[in-house]
């Protein structure tokens, strides 16, 4: 039997907000391992970025997020992260920050841990329960099609 | 003939909506189903995303249909009025009500406020007032607020989040 944070999330990707997403070409759902969701987002070079969200508690608990690396099942390798020319990608897919298990995000559970000042700051990035997990994927895929991004120095194993 | 995943905005329908039709129904037969399936009763319009005029009503679906999927806007109004303030300056045009968000921020800090595209990619589109910077694939007509055919936005910059210690490493 499914707790009721399963069933948010499943109800919330069967909502035309997140297949949009998905019929676009910007994100697909890879699996799901309850409270691990593995999706991948689209950059603007083609490359299909793997993140592994952790979802317990959701939509009330923020996820949290980072690269992931399906074939070893382990944190991706850093050199084969989403890289940036020092602006805004570089902030966020920071390989310094928790051990690279979560995403330098407002919207994520564990980055917005110690950044109250965030959300006078950045309102705009702060979850938001109502809008679920699209509000994350929005951000990350218009990062990685941002001008900022650079490719990973290594793109496979 | 194959279904097509239809994917519709309008004036207070909140979030993105979603209908699957044959692929050879009309826009008049799309346009009745989506008011029948939100009750409508005044008179609306039907647009192609991004598109200019209101949609041919006897034109099959499956013509401007991608990959199985179409994204169309109904609304009230046949044009919104769209203000972008920006440093003291406010630009002002009309757009179709299917016009994305997207395309509103590359006409105003593009074309009319001079910004480069690196520039541009560090703005966002905020509604006048509010807190509220609509996805870039938001219809401009879905931010309308059912009594004016008008969306006042200010172009203001995309906060970076930086100053991070390494305590979290």
């Amino acid at each position: 039997m499914i707790g009721p944070d399963q069933r948010a999330f499943e109800a919330d990707i069967a909502k035309a907000v997140f297949r949009l997403g998905v019929a676009d070409g910007r994100w697909r759902l890879i699996s799901t391992a309850w409270p691990f969701v593995f999706l991948e987002v689209a950059a603007r070079d083609g490359l299909w970025h793997t993140l592994r969200f952790n979802c317990a508690g959701y939509p009330q608990v923020a996820p949290t997020a980072g690269p992931w690396d399906m074939a070893s099942n382990a944190i991706l390798p850093f050199d084969r992260w989403p890289r940036g020319n020092g602006g805004r990608v570089t902030a966020i897919f920071r390989t310094n920050w928790k051990s690279g298990t979560a995403l330098y995000l407002p919207c994520d559970r564990e980055s917005i841990t110690g950044h109250d000042n965030w959300r006078t700051q950045m309102p705009s990035k702060i979850w938001r329960p109502e809008d679920g997990l699209v509000q994350y994927l929005e951000l990350v895929h218009e990062l990685l099609n941002s001008r900022d991004y650079v490719p990973p120095v290594r793109t496979t194993a | 003939m194959a279904m097509i995943d239809v994917f519709y905005q309008g004036e207070q329908l909140g979030e993105v909506q979603h209908l699957a039709l044959e692929g050879s129904s009309t826009f008049g037969v799309l346009h009745a189903a989506i008011r029948e399936k939100h009750g409508i009763v005044y008179e609306t319009f039907l647009f192609l995303e991004n598109g200019e005029e209101v949609i041919e009503e006897l034109v099959c679906i499956a013509d401007h249909a991608r990959g199985g999927n179409l994204k169309v806007h109904v609304h009230r109004c046949r044009h919104v009025e769209v203000t972008v303030a920006f440093n003291g300056r406010v630009v002002e045009r009309h757009f179709s009500p299917a016009a994305t968000v997207a395309k509103i921020k590359r006409w105003a800090a593009e074309e009319k406020f001079g910004m480069t595209p690196e520039e541009a990619g560090e703005h966002v589109l905020q509604i006048a007032g509010t807190h509220d910077r609509p996805a870039p694939g938001t219809h401009v007509g879905a931010l309308t607020d059912g009594r004016v055919c008008g969306v006042a936005f200010d172009l203001v910059p995309d906060e970076r989040v930086n100053g991070a210690s390494e305590a979290g490493a």
